[in-house]
């Protein structure tokens, strides 16, 4: 069977390397497989890395990727681009879905995953230009994040990878909620400063 | 009671970062999100902040999945790609597009055509399971509708009387280990909504909060415990409603 699937494959998989993930989504929503299987192939990496800063476990993080990524494909149609990106879309769905998964997971053993996921472990190794680029950009953006005082990167960091409510984060830092969410605010202004140094964004 | 006019703002405005980050509770941010709707003020201040949050899953260390982890998404794929093109071109219906409802922001919804051959299947399966009864009334305008289960020994109804709706049952088997039955309702050319309606009990009657309004079809499907806002399986039960 896996022949079978690897001759149909290369019919097709040059033809489907050259479209644009917009393009490849029309071909999911008609429930094209393997064009699924070639949005996979350009954000699943992405999509599982997240995964697994967020949840700190392979296992989690697969549970997380598959149901995304199953739901992205079930789905197809409901990618609009005027929204933003594929990978815009993609990750947002891996991001909801973690988190659904850290809130249904006891609180002392998220507290674990949060802090093991904060260490670069198991990092892929850079076999390719691709992997390459993705780390410079994943530090780029870190180092962005570094840059921000302490107090925001941190509620911003226990908020989007923690997965943890505002409320929560809170009472962990021992700080009023009106003072969590503004450091959110301010932290998520900043950051939006740097990705845009000349103001040249409406 | 109007929750989500523009004076609200004070209340919900510190919210958008938040919510961006995902992080409001599931009250705070459907109340935010009806918020949302209304306020032009606080939708300018989402559409400035985003940038900045869909910068962040990209800080996240570069790690390799398995390659299991293709393969196990890929047979799904696969086999639900084929129950689709057994379903035939029918279960494409353009009008489903236009008529598709709003979704939470993140959530992905079941295409219309993928969800027709689902129930293509629930179809099928029901020749082989227990048809009880007829469409009928009940006395006191109560409404009963079988509906068709692919558990040959179980049964199931949907009973409306005005605007409550249960599920009776009989002889369910148990959900898959770490899942729970959830209730969905459908309307031709759409994707299911979910409902709060989660069970694992094998008989008796498991109300719809909110009752089933004018669906064409109720659906029970295994989700994880919490419920899904998407079906994650095939419907073991299909009620036709309308």
């Amino acid at each position: 069977m896996a022949f079978e699937r690897r001759k149909r494959k290369e019919s097709s998989e040059s033809a489907l390397q050259s479209l644009a993930d917009e393009e490849l989504m029309a071909l999911v929503a008609k429930g094209q497989s393997r064009a699924f299987e070639t949005i996979y192939e350009r954000h699943g990496g992405a999509a599982f890395s997240l995964a697994y800063r967020m949840c700190g476990s392979r296992s989690l993080a697969e549970d997380v990727a598959q149901e995304a990524f199953l739901s992205i494909w079930r789905s197809g149609g409901r990618y609009d681009r005027a929204r933003g990106s594929v990978r815009t879309w993609v990750l947002g769905i891996v991001h909801n879905r973690a988190i659904d998964t850290l809130r249904r997971t006891v609180v002392h053993e998220r507290r674990r995953a949060s802090d093991e996921g904060i260490e670069e472990r198991f990092e892929a190794r850079e076999r390719t230009e691709v992997e390459a680029a993705r780390r410079e950009e994943a530090s780029t953006i870190r180092g962005m994040l570094e840059t921000l005082p302490d107090e925001q990167s941190r509620v911003i960091e226990l908020a989007y990878f923690g997965g943890f409510t505002h409320a929560e984060i809170a009472e962990m830092l021992g700080a009023p909620i009106g003072t969590v969410k503004g450091r959110m605010r301010l932290g998520l202004e900043k950051l939006r400063g740097q990705l845009a140094p000349q103001g040249a964004m409406p | 009671m109007i929750t989500g006019g523009n004076g609200d703002h004070a209340r919900f405005g510190d919210d958008v970062a938040p919510w961006l980050l995902g992080a409001l509770a599931t009250e705070e941010r459907e109340a935010f999100e009806r918020h949302l709707s209304a306020c032009a003020r606080c939708r300018e201040e989402v559409a400035a902040l985003r940038p900045a949050v869909e910068a962040l899953p990209l800080a996240a260390p570069p790690v390799a999945p398995s390659p299991d982890l293709r393969d196990r998404i890929m047979r799904v794929v696969e086999s639900e790609a084929q129950l689709l093109e057994a379903a035939g071109q029918t279960a494409d219906r353009p009008e489903a597009r236009k008529r598709r409802r709003p979704a939470r922001r993140w959530l992905g919804s079941v295409s219309p055509s993928l969800a027709a051959a689902a129930c293509a299947l629930v179809v099928a399966v029901g020749v082989g399971g227990y048809l009880i009864g007829q469409s009928g009334s009940e006395g006191g305008g109560a409404r009963v509708v079988a509906a068709k289960v692919s558990f040959p020994a179980a049964r199931a109804s949907v009973r409306t009387e005005g605007e409550r709706a249960s599920l009776q049952l009989a002889n369910m088997p148990p959900p898959p280990r770490g899942r729970v039955y959830q209730v969905w309702l459908k309307n031709d050319g759409q994707m299911p909504r979910p409902t709060r309606a989660l069970f694992v009990v094998r008989s008796g009657a498991v109300a719809i909060p909110g009752g089933i309004a004018d669906a064409d079809q109720v659906l029970v499907t295994a989700e994880p415990p919490g419920g899904s806002m998407v079906p994650t399986s095939q419907p073991v039960i299909a009620a036709d409603t309308a």
